[in-house]
């Protein structure tokens, strides 16, 4: 099957650097997540890939082997575009076909090839209709079938489901990694939805000013993130300043973290006193009666009640401040004192910015 | 009356402005048309509107002479060559133009119409010079040349227009599902720009079919455009012969534009 290695991956334009040194692996089979806000390079590694872009420098190698002196009509990549990129003037059994039609296939072979696409797409009865007559999932889920009928060697997937609305979102989400992963297909995925990111991948590249800030799983991504910013851009997050930054073993760090003394996992490497911060997610924080086992105390800003749950921000006496999800039946409102308890063994240190 | 319904009134009014305003224009537009159509149908020996009694006498005349049926044909023959030269030219120039940058895409617009905003007299001229230069002087092979580069910017601006209505992502698919660059511009391009190309083509036959001044420098020995037949024949004679090759100017252009709609409909054209 195939692997892909981008290596130190370059491109500027006029006076923009737009990637300055990506690297990154995709195995066999894994679904490759490249994450991060718009301009951060994210589009411009995969359109590399697809080879609509000259790389300025760095390698890409596919099943090692380098590609970037192989055209993009010649490197049986399919590619699914934010807008579809359908052609107007066919049918959706013609798009479907375009490229079996270009390797000359028989037109039994293209029929059939063509009904059992579609019938995994699910798509079956409207081989006939243009794409402006059908919706805007049914024309993602032609464009899907259209690359994928061409059994190619790597997906490439441009924010597919952007200009979709979210209901429509989860369907086509799921469909395409149900259909990535019965078909073992080597895939990269653009986005900048944290939660479909997280949702789909094996693996997430989070990508930041035209680098790649952390390269992991998507639960090393949320839960062990490098610097602030992946921590940040993956979901709510409670950040507090840590201090007397202590290594007590390799990747265990004693703080002092707003007036109490407590013992973390942390990045590794981390030098003594080094400038810090201490990652909590919501859900690691719980609302405890003062006095309990609560870690921290602090006053209620606000709390409000979403039915399932009850979301509160709390400020602490030394400064800054706490989201939390709490059980919906806990009676808080603005101005309480309460007691936060924290998992311990999920909150990370880090440095504010990687170095 | 509340301010609402007069706000409803005046808004009636601007609206009745407009409707003038437009009926007015297409009487401006049109009036000359509907007279000329009409002279000619006269039975009459004047060029008088309305027609007197009704015949078609001087189409028998029209095609009974020898001059403007030459020129008829000389017109048809050097719109139709013009058409298609510009409109495969025009369709290249815009294909390469569409991969230039910034400014340089500016200025390669600005010169692909340049013979539109330099006088007709001035490129006719320099022209008549080039083509003697060359030995083209006098000859339709010269005359034709000047017809070409006249039209050529119609249809460079209804096909660059057309061609700007395809997304670059449909070219990007095309590659990524094996296409080369001719299979994309065959299967993809060139079937979502044919009404502009085929718009493209009848606006520079019209063009040409209709230009005056550079025919006149450029005439060639023994031959005659239909303006310029038609010229020399009102210089001695004012018969509604004249107002028939006129009306069969404009059935040909009507006849132009309906093919278009036929064949790939008017409102993809634009």
């Amino acid at each position: 099957m195939t692997t892909v290695e981008v290596k130190n991956l370059r491109k500027s334009y006029d006076d923009f650097l737009a990637l300055d040194g990506v690297s990154l692996t995709a195995e066999t089979g894994q679904l490759v997540t490249l994450l991060g806000p718009s301009g951060c390079g994210k589009s411009t590694t995969l359109r590399c890939l697809a080879g609509f872009h000259e790389p300025n420098g760095g390698d890409i190698l596919v099943d090692g082997e380098s590609i970037l002196n192989v055209p993009s009509n010649r490197r049986k990549f399919g590619v699914v575009f934010q807008n579809y990129a359908l052609f107007p003037h066919m049918t959706v059994a013609e798009n479907i076909g375009y490229g079996l039609r270009l390797q000359k296939r028989s037109k039994g072979e293209i029929e059939t090839r063509v009904f059992d696409v579609m019938k995994l797409v699910r798509l079956t009865g409207l081989e006939d209709r243009l794409p402006r007559e059908i919706s805007g999932g049914q024309q993602q889920r032609v464009a899907l079938a259209r690359a994928l009928v061409l059994k190619p060697r790597l997906l490439l997937l441009d924010e597919p489901l952007a200009n979709l609305d979210a209901r429509l979102r989860d369907e086509v989400r799921w469909l395409i990694r149900d259909l990535q992963q019965q078909s073992g297909i080597t895939a990269f995925y653009v986005t900048h939805d944290q939660s479909e990111a997280m949702a789909m991948s094996d693996m997430v590249a989070v990508m930041k000013a035209g680098r790649v800030a952390q390269f992991a799983t998507p639960r090393e991504i949320y839960q062990k993130p490098s610097e602030r910013y992946v921590a940040d851009f993956t979901g709510e997050a409670n950040f507090l300043t840590a201090q007397r930054v202590q290594p007590v073993a390799e990747g265990r760090y004693s703080v002092h973290v707003a007036g109490a003394d407590i013992e973390v996992e942390g990045v590794p490497g981390l030098l003594k006193n080094a400038a810090a911060e201490l990652l909590l997610r919501p859900e690691s924080l719980t609302l405890v009666t003062t006095g309990d086992t609560a870690t921290f105390e602090g006053e209620v800003i606000k709390c409000a009640f979403l039915g399932a749950s009850l979301h509160c921000e709390i400020a602490l006496p030394e400064g800054g401040r706490l989201k939390l999800t709490a059980p919906p039946n806990h009676e808080v409102g603005a101005g309480d004192r309460v007691g936060i308890a924290i998992d311990l063994s999920h909150a990370w240190l880090m440095p504010e910015v990687a170095p | 009356m509340s301010m609402a319904a007069q706000t409803f009134g005046g808004q009636r009014s601007v609206n009745l402005g407009f409707a003038v305003l437009i009926i007015a224009l297409y009487i401006f537009l049109l009036v000359p048309v509907v007279t000329i159509v009409g002279a000619s149908l006269t039975d009459g020996l004047m060029i008088e509107f309305p027609p007197r009694g009704l015949s078609l006498r001087w189409y028998q005349e029209f095609f009974a002479r020898q001059d403007l049926v030459d020129g008829l044909l000389m017109s048809l023959r050097i719109g139709a060559i013009t058409a298609v030269v510009t409109s495969t030219v025009a369709m290249m120039a815009a294909l390469a133009g569409q991969g230039l940058s910034g400014r340089l895409s500016g200025l390669f617009q600005l010169g692909m119409t340049l013979p539109l905003l330099v006088p007709e007299l001035l490129t006719a001229v320099g022209l008549l010079f080039f083509l003697y230069k060359i030995e083209l002087g006098k000859t339709v092979t010269g005359l034709q040349f000047g017809h070409i580069l006249m039209s050529f910017p119609y249809a460079y601006v209804s096909i660059s227009a057309a061609l700007r209505q395809v997304p670059p992502s449909l070219e990007e698919a095309s590659a990524s599902l094996g296409a080369t660059g001719w299979q994309t511009f065959r299967l993809v391009i060139l079937p979502l720009v044919m009404p502009g190309l085929a718009m493209g083509a009848i606006f520079a036959f019209i063009n040409s079919f209709d230009l005056y001044t550079i025919s006149l420098l450029l005439k060639p020995l023994g031959g005659n455009t239909l303006p310029l037949a038609l010229f020399d024949f009102l210089t001695y004679e004012f018969k509604p012969t004249a107002a028939a090759a006129a009306t069969i100017s404009i059935l040909l252009s009507i006849g132009g534009v309906a093919l278009v709609q036929k064949l790939v409909g008017l409102q993809r054209a634009f």
